[in-house]
């Protein structure tokens, strides 16, 4: 299951989602003993943040829906956790980063670089600070283009990528955006909608925040989609994320592209251990079809 | 989510009530429901009792969030979604050492050990009376020991003060404690050497309950609060570097 990815040797592709249990370095090491190949931290940017009121993630029949509204503690307090996961931990760690404008990006990359993380990746994406941010910088391609450079230019050796969501002008063209402007992968997607769940009795919407990102089994077949779709027209290699909850999805995954896998709300479903069960399964299936290496069936479904 | 009427409410003195909710769920004591008051907040509360169908929740006014609580009416719709966690285990020959709002969880418990004919003692401390709620209710069921601050009830000082005479005298073989965190710390010095094993309550922020997020993992550990607690043992606290030192707010970082 030994997997590569960039200038990255992984024990297996999956890698632990940004903003699932990703705040400390004793979270994230946990996690890795329980077989993920690499980890992502929660995103953070220049100041700590609150975040927004609960209910701020509730679930429904097929995932979640949630607005934790990029809580996080602060770009120089993560880069500490950063630190202390690299002392404990030979797993790549995987650095999310986010600014609320454009320049803040570059900025805290920079911050984050302090820590020699293994990767950034850049998160313009989120759909859950829209009524304080507007629209996510993912959905407009000048303004990805503009954070693609910016933190190339500052990550030097370390590679970048640029995390989209399936709303905007279209993944792939922003894939292709991406890549154009020097970016090393692409992580697809993150959360989908976003959407609203509406308590009955109080007749009000459940989210604090009203609206929130979907996560989970319901968003798999637009993850999918989304890969598949990135993975025609740009050939940086991509982490496939959403949905991904059982062994099956993953090998979706890699059939439409995908290098790395990444998992968030399986933990919920199928707890922690849902990383050695995934590759567990991955392994036995890759022995029926007499494969030796993912790159053996990755975009096999094209 | 589950949004039910509050049945009833009882004010056990200033700032400290409990409310009942229809029964839609059973719960182990220990075991906590997240609380929902639309438009404001969710927070985390033990089950102190299931009795008659009702659901028994004690609060005791801090902040902003509570303070909301305080104002509710019976009749008034407010979520609740559980039991989240992982409860108490049933033992012989317990003391149940309850600090303040802490005796909260340590009542469902009670109501558990008593129902099994398992013998237990009580000790129990708060800063005034009134903050010693349940009392009747324990000395029912058990020889209680109680100490306030001012010394308006029980004997004046710390549960932690007669500790060692308790469970020589009493025969303790366990221990079950929920309460503030120093007191644990206070706790742990005293019992560790004793090798009576033991389990705590404990509380952390808590955003998703339902170990996702990160918010309530333990340094040291990795144990989240809120799946793989609020109750644990000697043994899920011996790699926790974090006890009685530093918690996380709303944001993650790390206040004193
Ligand atoms: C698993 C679990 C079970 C809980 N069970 C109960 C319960 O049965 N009854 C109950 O009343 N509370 C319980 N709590 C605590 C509860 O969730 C709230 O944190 C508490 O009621 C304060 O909320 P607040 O918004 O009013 O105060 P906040 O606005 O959050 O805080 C106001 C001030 O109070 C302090 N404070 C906050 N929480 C506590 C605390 N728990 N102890 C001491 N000081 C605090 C803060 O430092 C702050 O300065 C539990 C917490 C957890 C994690
Ligand atoms: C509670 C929660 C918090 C999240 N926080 C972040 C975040 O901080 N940064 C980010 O890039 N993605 C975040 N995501 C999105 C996930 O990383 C992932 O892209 C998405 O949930 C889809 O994958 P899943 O279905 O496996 O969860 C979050 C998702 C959830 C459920
Ligand atoms: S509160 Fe989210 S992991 Fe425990």
């Amino acid at each position: 299951m030994k997997t590569s990815f960039l200038n990255l040797k992984m024990n297996n592709p999956l890698v632990l989602a940004s903003g699932i249990l990703g705040l400390t370095a004793s979270s994230m090491k946990r996690v890795v003993e329980n077989g993920c190949g690499a980890v992502t931290t929660k995103s953070f940017n220049l100041e700590a943040r609150k975040g927004h009121p609960n209910p701020s993630i509730v679930p429904f029949d097929h995932g979640l829906l949630n607005a934790v509204g990029l809580s996080n503690p602060g770009a120089e307090e993560a880069v500490k956790e950063i630190s202390r996961f690299k002392e404990i931990s030979d797993v790549p760690i995987f650095a999310s980063v986010f600014g609320r404008t454009i320049e803040e990006y570059g900025k805290v990359a920079e911050i984050a670089l302090k820590a020699k993380p293994h990767l950034i990746e850049v998160n313009v994406s989120c759909p859950n600070v829209r009524s304080e941010f507007g629209t996510p910088f993912g959905d407009v391609p000048e303004d990805t283009a503009e954070i693609t450079r910016l933190v190339k230019q500052v990550a030097g050796d370390i590679p970048v990528s640029i995390k989209l969501g399936p709303h905007g002008p279209g993944i792939a063209r922003m894939a292709k955006v991406c890549e154009e402007n020097g970016a090393d992968a692409i992580t697809a997607i993150n959360t989908a909608g976003p959407g609203m769940l509406i308590d009955i009795n109080v007749q009000k919407p459940v989210l604090s925040n009203k609206t929130g990102g979907v996560s989970g089994p319901a968003i798999l077949p637009i993850a999918v989609k989304s890969v598949y779709e990135v993975y025609k027209n740009v050939s940086i290699p991509i982490i496939g994320t959403g949905g991904v909850t059982y062994w099956q999805d993953a090998v979706q995954m890699i059939l439409a592209g995908a290098t790395l896998i990444s998992l968030g709300t399986a933990v919920y479903y199928e707890g922690i251990e849902v990383f050695n069960k995934i590759n567990g399964g991955l392994r036995d299936y890759m022995n029926q079809f007499g494969y030796t290496s993912i790159a053996d069936f990755r975009g096999g479904a094209h | 989510m589950h949004t039910f009427p509050v049945k009833k409410i009882i004010e056990h003195g200033p700032g400290v009530k409990s409310f009942y909710f229809e029964q839609s769920f059973e719960a182990q004591p220990g075991q906590f429901v997240n609380l929902w008051i639309p438009g404001v907040d969710e927070k985390p509360f033990s089950v102190s009792a299931i009795k008659d169908g009702l659901i028994e929740i004690s609060v005791k006014q801090y902040g902003s969030f509570t303070q909301k609580l305080m104002q509710a009416r019976a009749g008034d719709l407010l979520g609740l979604r559980g039991p989240f966690g992982n409860g108490f285990t049933l033992r012989e020959n317990a003391l149940l050492i309850g600090g303040g709002i802490g005796i909260a969880p340590l009542r469902l418990l009670a109501a558990e050990l008593h129902q099994n004919n398992k013998r237990f003692v009580s000790l129990f401390g708060a800063a005034t009376k009134y903050e010693l709620i349940f009392k009747a209710d324990f000395k029912e069921i058990s020889n209680c020991y109680f100490y306030t601050d001012d010394g308006s009830f029980g004997r004046k000082g710390l549960v932690t003060e007669d500790l060692l005479n308790i469970i020589r005298d009493e025969k303790i073989e366990f221990i079950y404690a929920a309460g503030p965190e120093i007191m644990f710390v206070k706790l742990k010095e005293i019992i560790d050497p004793l090798d009576i094993p033991y389990e705590f309550c404990m509380e952390r922020y808590m955003k998703c309950g339902i170990g996702i997020c990160g918010q309530c993992v333990l340094d040291g550990s990795g144990v989240r609060l809120c799946v793989e607690g609020p109750v644990l043992n000697q043994d899920d606290l011996k790699g926790v570097t974090e006890l009685g030192m530093v918690h996380r707010d709303a944001s993650g970082r790390r206040i004193k």
